[in-house]
């Protein structure tokens, strides 16, 4: 299959929504982790972010890394962006108590507001995707 | 195939036909992105409606076949958003000419769009000596009206504004006594919460005036640096206090309120740069301007460029806030037939001035209540202020020079007009000068 980290962004994003107003909560905030960083990563690209035609995945290793590390990576491309500063979020949204793994987890270890507080993170994203889709930055 | 212009105009005549279509959709945004390609906005409320699918088919599909490379394809043309304001913050927006409901939502690579006026300021005068074409005696002549105002016991602050040619300051300065730092260095500093360190060196006191006081700001200090690689980084857009984004245009808004508080000049003059140019944006629509001087020779293209602008501020619905601020100044009148020349500038001027930016006057209605003004009118914004063609103001190298053993009337047979109607923006009554 091929990437399409737009695409990707959306559908999460849509069904955390759907799982999160159903009080799903364990995978909700599951979603919320991956629509986050498939939307970092399609912005990521429109600053600068080289893909690997072959894997469609970055194509350096090191940025090849879930939500929860992301954070440095983001910003590295962000301020090599003349206008990076329209697109900046602050490292307290991001996800440190997030993790891949955590799809592992028994769903009584997610609360509401563990959800959230990644639904709040995700939607900032959610928020600046549109704001580049506006502005042409990506289609 | 549609090219840039023909977007808005096609659109025109596309709605016009679909006007049923469109009544069931209002208010539309017409989003033009930064490769100024058309999406369509509309209320989230509309999406997956039965009643108005047919209305949305409709519009994309007319628009798809005529805009070409100008939009989306028609399945993903339409954006739905939960607020339509939200969508317009920040971006200059406009309502399409002929429907009041269809909002154009334009997304400039640019930081300044020269349709943000900002309202003059309540501080010292500002006024911004600008001109379409370069090499026009613009500098020179903010030089001597600098220099003619401190004479009269004014604290003039001049800002050398036209950062990617700086000037004005070579000849209000001798090289030794520049300062350390300039307007370039504060705005990349600042990036860094770090224009303190070079606010208190970036303005030194000319030795020109004795009556009154010269503050010259320069683009760059006494040693220029890695002017280069400063330069391409003024333009970033910083962040508040607050973490909001501040336009480099507001950065320097700020800056410029800073050193009027600090320095507690009089006036303020600042020489922008030529064209239709980010910083000459900045000066003119963002730094609360109380007068713009449009410096013009008489020829095609500085009337083009003019009128372009004018146009832009029409279209974009700001021409009322900002046309009663504009000047004209007719500048390097030749010295052979002369009174030609200057009716020739004041026709051309008149003529642009009057398609562009003076209303119309209805059959029968006092022209008195409009702002419109006869070709010959002298208090009239398009009528030029001459200054004459000299040889010892040619060069503003020499310029610094110059003004150490120059007379009040040389100065004012050359710039007399142009000093006294300066004097009047600042409600100045000039006796000083006499």
């Amino acid at each position: 299959m091929t990437t399409d980290f737009l695409d990707a962004h959306k559908r999460h994003w849509e069904d955390a929504e759907l799982l999160f107003t159903a009080a799903r909560w364990a995978n909700a905030d599951h979603l919320y982790g991956l629509a986050a960083e498939c939307g970092l990563k399609r912005l990521m690209c429109a600053f600068g972010m080289k893909i690997d035609s072959a894997s469609g995945s970055p194509a350096r290793k090191k940025d090849r890394v879930h939500v929860d590390c992301i954070w440095e990576h983001y910003e590295a491309y962000r301020s090599g962006y003349h206008d990076g500063v329209s697109y900046s979020l602050s490292s307290l949204e991001f996800f440190s108590d997030w993790n891949i793994a955590q799809r592992y987890a028994p769903q009584g270890d997610f609360t509401r507001e563990i959800a959230a507080s990644h639904r709040d993170g995700a939607g900032k994203v959610y928020n600046l995707v549109k704001k580049a889709i506006w502005e042409g930055l990506i289609s | 195939m549609t090219t840039f212009d023909e977007i808005l105009p096609v659109i025109r005549e596309v709605l016009g036909t679909l006007t049923e279509a469109l009544e069931k959709l209002e208010p539309v945004i017409l989003n033009r992105d930064l490769n100024g390609r058309i999406r369509l906005i509309l209320d989230e409320k509309l999406q997956d409606q039965p009643e108005t699918r047919g209305a949305v088919e409709t519009i994309v599909h007319a628009l798809e076949k005529r805009l070409g490379p100008h939009t989306f394809p028609a399945e993903r043309m339409v954006l739905f958003e939960p607020s339509l304001e939200m969508v317009k913050q920040g971006a200059l927006h406009f309502p399409l000419q002929g429907f009041d409901a269809v909002t154009v939502v334009d997304r400039l690579a640019t930081e300044t769009d020269w349709a943000r006026i900002e309202p003059v300021s309540s501080g010292a005068s500002r006024i911004v000596f600008f001109s379409i074409k370069g090499g026009v005696g613009r500098s020179t002549a903010s030089a001597v009206a600098a220099w003619s105002l401190a004479q009269s016991g004014k604290r003039v602050m001049v800002l050398d504004l036209d950062l990617e040619s700086p000037g004005i300051s070579t000849s209000l300065l001798p090289d030794e006594r520049r300062p350390a730092y300039g307007i370039t260095d504060w705005l990349v500093e600042d990036l860094v919460g770090n224009g303190a360190v070079v606010f208190e060196d970036m303005v030194t006191k000319s030795d020109l005036s004795h009556d009154g006081d010269i503050y010259v700001v320069p683009a760059h200090g006494r040693n220029p640096g890695e002017y280069v690689a400063k330069l391409g980084r003024v333009w970033m857009p910083g962040m508040d206090g607050e973490g909001l984004r501040e336009p480099w245009a507001g950065r320097l808004a700020r800056l410029l309120t800073a050193l009027e508080n600090r320095w507690q000049p009089d006036v303020i003059l600042m020489d922008a740069r030529a064209g239709i140019d980010e910083v000459a944006s900045a000066c003119i629509t963002d730094l609360g301007a109380k007068g713009i001087l449009l410096f013009s020779i008489d020829g095609e293209q500085a009337w083009s460029g003019y009128r372009i602008l004018f146009q832009h501020w029409r279209r974009t619905g700001v021409a009322c806030e900002i046309r009663e601020r504009l000047q004209m100044v007719g500048a390097m009148i030749p010295e052979v037939n002369a009174k030609e020349y200057v009716d020739g500038l004041c026709e051309r001027s008149w003529i642009t001035f009057a398609e562009e930016l003076y209303d119309a006057i209805p059959p029968g209605e006092p022209a008195d209540a409009y702002f419109s003004f006869d070709q010959a009118d002298e208090t009239a914004p398009h009528f030029p202020w001459p200054i004459r063609w000299h040889r010892g103001f040619a060069a503003l190298q020499s310029i610094h020079s110059r003004f150490q053993g120059m007379g009040k009337d040389e100065v004012k047979a050359v710039f007399g007009p142009l000093l006294r109607g300066i004097d009047a923006i600042i409600g100045f009554d000039g006796e000083s000068h006499e």
